[in-house]
């Protein structure tokens, strides 16, 4: 068992990254535009370009979630003992393959932790996602760009949250130190062939110590359920906090908590699949009812429901754990900078003043 | 509707819609057929009750599918049946041939034109000369198959 | 120079109160760079009402889709700030009957230019700006790196950089003096010749890479102020069906026409759908490609007069050469 720190100077990251991946799936977060606009997580190639040094836009949710997946496909075949009866053939999609995220962050991955209460942990278990996630290995990067938006702090996580991680990345001023913080790790370190020096570990350390004395964000969450039920009937609030909302849904589309889907038959001729793929809370058709009739039919009662899923009801039924990572890419990327850490703050007191 | 053109010399069959107006054009293509006019074969008509009724999204989802040619005839402006179908139709139907190639798709595999219900001869004229325009220009190579995993670096 | 246009502001707000029932204007957001629609009901907020180079939202985009339907009380109006390009959008929904002009009492705001957070971040390079000094030639953004310099024009927006209409076309009272446009008609497309000039397949190429990052979250078609079949898009009804669930280059472009296609000879250009994509896809480029199109066709540029009916919804049988 390799259970050394290792090393990757800046200049060995494509050659490290080379290696693993002839072994796993690498996913790694690249720009799709110039100067460092629009990073996502993408399957690793030789000569890629990693950005490790800014938030995504979009999560890796989607490496272990993806925005579009086949349930299972289908094929409509005469039967040929009765011709005028027709047999459905069904297929499961290909078994999922061995997958390492490389240069997630601890919001990244706490993301996941929520994830996993919904499709994973029991008692249902959603065995698409969970073979899936049972095959990914998460290379954790510590985090030292936090912007106005981010709170990860605040929703018990942080710039240095090892949790749910398997490899830990520190930057230092020569290259990353390489930490294994599972034995599913160890694989993965025996590829990375250069070990840490002391000067490197102590320079990973001071990193740490900096990270961790970053306390991101000041919300406070104890008791939101309970504040929040009480909030549910005040229309005026909804209106303060999401009037200006367009319904546009990009919160849910870039949020890594948020695993809403819709499940539909796409088909061509005989053939075809049933995918299920990401749905937005946001939407008026989310809830919209085969009668016309839509329980949630305006912006306000669908915002709210974004804030009571995950600082209210979601606690209530995993052991008050939050669905929000604190990531801040719901407010970063809303059109209308409607701030969620505003919505929860305020549900404590009374009388709200209308405006 | 994309097919595999593996061999462009090979004069196989290509994949144009016409979308044909009830009164007009679609009685002219009946002319032409009865009168044993020699006609091309490579269109698949769609009967349409007034060009009016056309909308340009029709068009851009057949040619961003891989239709090889997209063709929309009606009746004359001014002899629409409706009044003016047409005449509403052929500012939507210029201003899309004129947006296509913006996003990349050649304007020439759309054309849209007039033919009335006795003027079989037009109508042979137009099918054949459309469909050396789009034999010439090969098969369309559409809006390509499935997105490219997320980004490139 | 903003502080004297804010005063200013709340000043004709509070003359136009009594008229009022709801005043829409911007407000500080979560950070000095953001701002965020506010909706004021009662005058003691009009304080809150901000103007300066980041009140980036179009305020037409609540007029008709959340009050168009909602008459006054004892004739009472809706009062809304706009911007230059935002006034055209209330003029497009005026062409088309959508809204009633004596619904709304506007707050015209001559606009020299919203800046571009994009751009900043990009040219900053760093994670977290710290914070950034606009003044009317210059802007200073400091970052961890330390203060770097950049004349304002080059942090502007797009559609700003390209803008013929900074004083609003329509409005009551008017907060700052008229300024001078920045281009002229010739000079407004010249983002769409750029891709004219392209080769087809390399046309074709451009927006397959660009739309291939879309997510189809549809924000851009809920943020234009002319979207107003919101709830009711074809885009997402599967009867009839138009597009699938699947995230395929062909229903992405197939999105993208609707959109377009749905704003030709109606888009005024005001360039939220492209602010707000998260994948930054410059989809207004479509629009106004499509705009260039219906001027050099239809001589006809929507949201300037509000008599002028859109030349998609009529036809004229005189009209010859299409
Ligand atoms: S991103 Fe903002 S405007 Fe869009 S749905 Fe979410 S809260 Fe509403
Ligand atoms: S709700 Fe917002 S801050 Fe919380 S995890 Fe989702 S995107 Fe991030
Ligand atoms: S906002 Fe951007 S990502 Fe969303 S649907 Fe529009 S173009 Fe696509
Ligand atoms: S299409 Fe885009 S630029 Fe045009 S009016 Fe709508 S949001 Fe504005």
């Amino acid at each position: 068992m390799d259970t050394a720190i290792k090393f990757i100077a800046f200049d060995q990251l494509n050659s490290a990254l080379d290696r693993i991946s002839e072994q796993l799936d690498v996913w790694v977060p690249v720009a799709s535009k110039d100067q460092k606009r629009v990073i996502q997580f993408a399957p690793y190639r030789p000569g890629m370009t990693l950005v490790l040094d800014h938030q995504t836009t979009l999560g890796p949710k989607q490496v272990v979630l993806p925005q579009v997946e086949a349930l299972f496909r289908f094929d409509y075949r005469k039967s040929a003992d009765e011709p005028s009866r027709q047999k459905v053939q069904l297929e499961d999609p290909h078994p999922p393959a061995p997958t390492l995220i490389f240069g997630a962050r601890p919001c990244d991955v706490k993301g996941f932790l929520v994830l996993d209460q919904v499709f994973s942990a029991g008692p249902f278990v959603d065995g698409i996602y969970a073979a899936r996630r049972e095959q990914t290995l998460f290379a954790t990067m510590v985090c030292g760009q936090q912007d106005s938006a981010c709170f990860c702090s605040s929703v018990g996580s942080g710039p240095t949250d090892r949790t749910g991680s398997d490899l830990w990345i520190t930057p230092i001023a020569a290259g990353y130190v390489v930490e294994a913080l599972s034995d599913r790790a160890h694989p993965v370190m025996a590829w990375l062939q250069e070990a840490a020096t002391e000067l490197h570990v102590a320079a990973a350390g001071k990193v740490q110590e900096e990270a961790a004395r970053q306390q991101v964000g000041n919300l406070a969450v104890d008791q939101c359920q309970q504040h929040f039920l009480q909030r549910f009937a005040d229309t005026n609030y909804w209106q303060e906090v999401a009037g200006q909302c367009l319904s546009c849904g990009i919160c849910t589309f870039v949020c890594p908590t948020c695993y809403c889907f819709s499940i539909t038959d796409e088909m061509k001729d005989k053939h075809g699949e049933r995918i299920r793929s990401w749905d937005s809370c946001m939407f008026f058709t989310y809830t919209l009812e085969a009668s016309g009739h839509n329980p949630r039919p305006s912006r306000l009662e669908r915002y709210r429901n974004r804030v009571g899923h995950k600082f209210s009801y979601f606690p209530e039924k995993y052991q008050g754990l939050i669905a929000c990572c604190g990531c801040g890419r719901c407010i970063r990327n809303c059109p209308v900078s409607i701030d969620i850490r505003k919505a929860v703050q305020n549900l404590q007191g009374q009388n709200h003043a209308c405006s | 509707m994309t097919q595999s053109h593996d061999n462009p010399a090979h004069k196989q069959a290509l994949t144009i819609v016409g979308f044909l107006c009830n009164w007009c054009s679609y009685g002219g293509a009946d002319t032409a057929g009865v009168c044993r006019f020699k006609q091309p074969t490579d269109l698949r008509i769609i009967r349409v009750p007034c060009t009016g009724r056309m909308d340009p999204l029709f068009i851009a989802r057949s040619l961003i599918l891989g239709a090889d040619g997209v063709l929309v005839s009606g009746c004359h402006p001014k002899d629409c049946h409706y009044a003016v179908g047409n005449l509403y139709a052929r500012r939507r139907l210029e201003v899309l041939k004129r947006m296509l190639p913006f996003m990349g798709i050649d304007g020439d595999r759309f054309r849209y034109t007039w033919v009335s219900a006795s003027e079989g001869q037009r109508w042979q004229q137009v099918v054949t000369e459309f469909s050396e325009q789009i034999r010439s220009l090969g098969p369309n190579p559409g809006v390509t198959g499935k997105s490219a995993a997320a980004a490139t670096a | 120079m903003n502080s004297d246009l804010r005063s200013e502001l709340h000043k004709k707000a509070e003359q136009a109160w009594p008229d009022l029932e709801l005043l829409i204007g911007w407000q500080a957001g979560y950070d000095d760079l953001h701002t965020t629609p506010v909706f004021i009901r009662d005058s003691a907020e009009i304080s809150k009402l901000i103007w300066n180079p980041w009140c980036t939202q179009n305020l037409a985009v609540y007029v008709a889709k959340h009050f168009a339907a909602s008459s006054g009380k004892d004739d009472k109006k809706i009062g809304v700030c706009v911007k230059g390009c935002d006034s055209r959008s209330l003029i497009a929904l005026l062409q088309e009957n959508l809204v009633a002009r004596e619904r709304f009492y506007i707050i015209g705001m001559p606009c020299k230019g919203i800046v571009d957070l994009r751009k900043l971040h990009a040219l900053s390079g760093a994670a977290r700006i710290l914070s950034v000094q606009v003044n009317a030639e210059q802007v200073a953004l400091k970052s961890a790196a330390g203060v770097l310099h950049f004349p304002l024009d080059e942090v502007l927006m797009r559609k700003c950089r390209r803008c013929r209409y900074p004083n609003p076309l329509i409005h009551d009272v008017l907060v700052g003096d008229p300024l001078t446009p920045r281009t002229d008609a010739h000079e407004a497309y010249n983002d769409v010749a750029a891709i004219e000039r392209l080769s087809l397949q390399e046309r074709l190429a451009f927006w397959q890479g660009e739309l291939d990052r879309c997510l189809r979250c549809y924000a851009c078609r809920n943020a234009c102020p002319l979207c107003v079949c919101q709830d009711r898009c074809i885009a997402e009804t599967r009867d009839p069906k138009w597009l699938t669930q699947y995230m395929h280059l062909p229903e992405k472009f197939m999105f993208h026409f609707i959109h377009a296609l749905h704003l030709a000879g109606r888009c005024t250009e005001c360039g939220e759908c492209e602010r707000v994509c998260p994948m930054e896809i410059p989809v207004a480029l479509i629009k106004e490609a499509l705009n260039k199109i219906t001027l050099e066709l239809l001589d006809f540029e929507a949201g300037l007069d509000p008599q002028r009916v859109p030349p998609l919804l009529t036809f004229d049988a005189g009209e010859t050469g299409i």
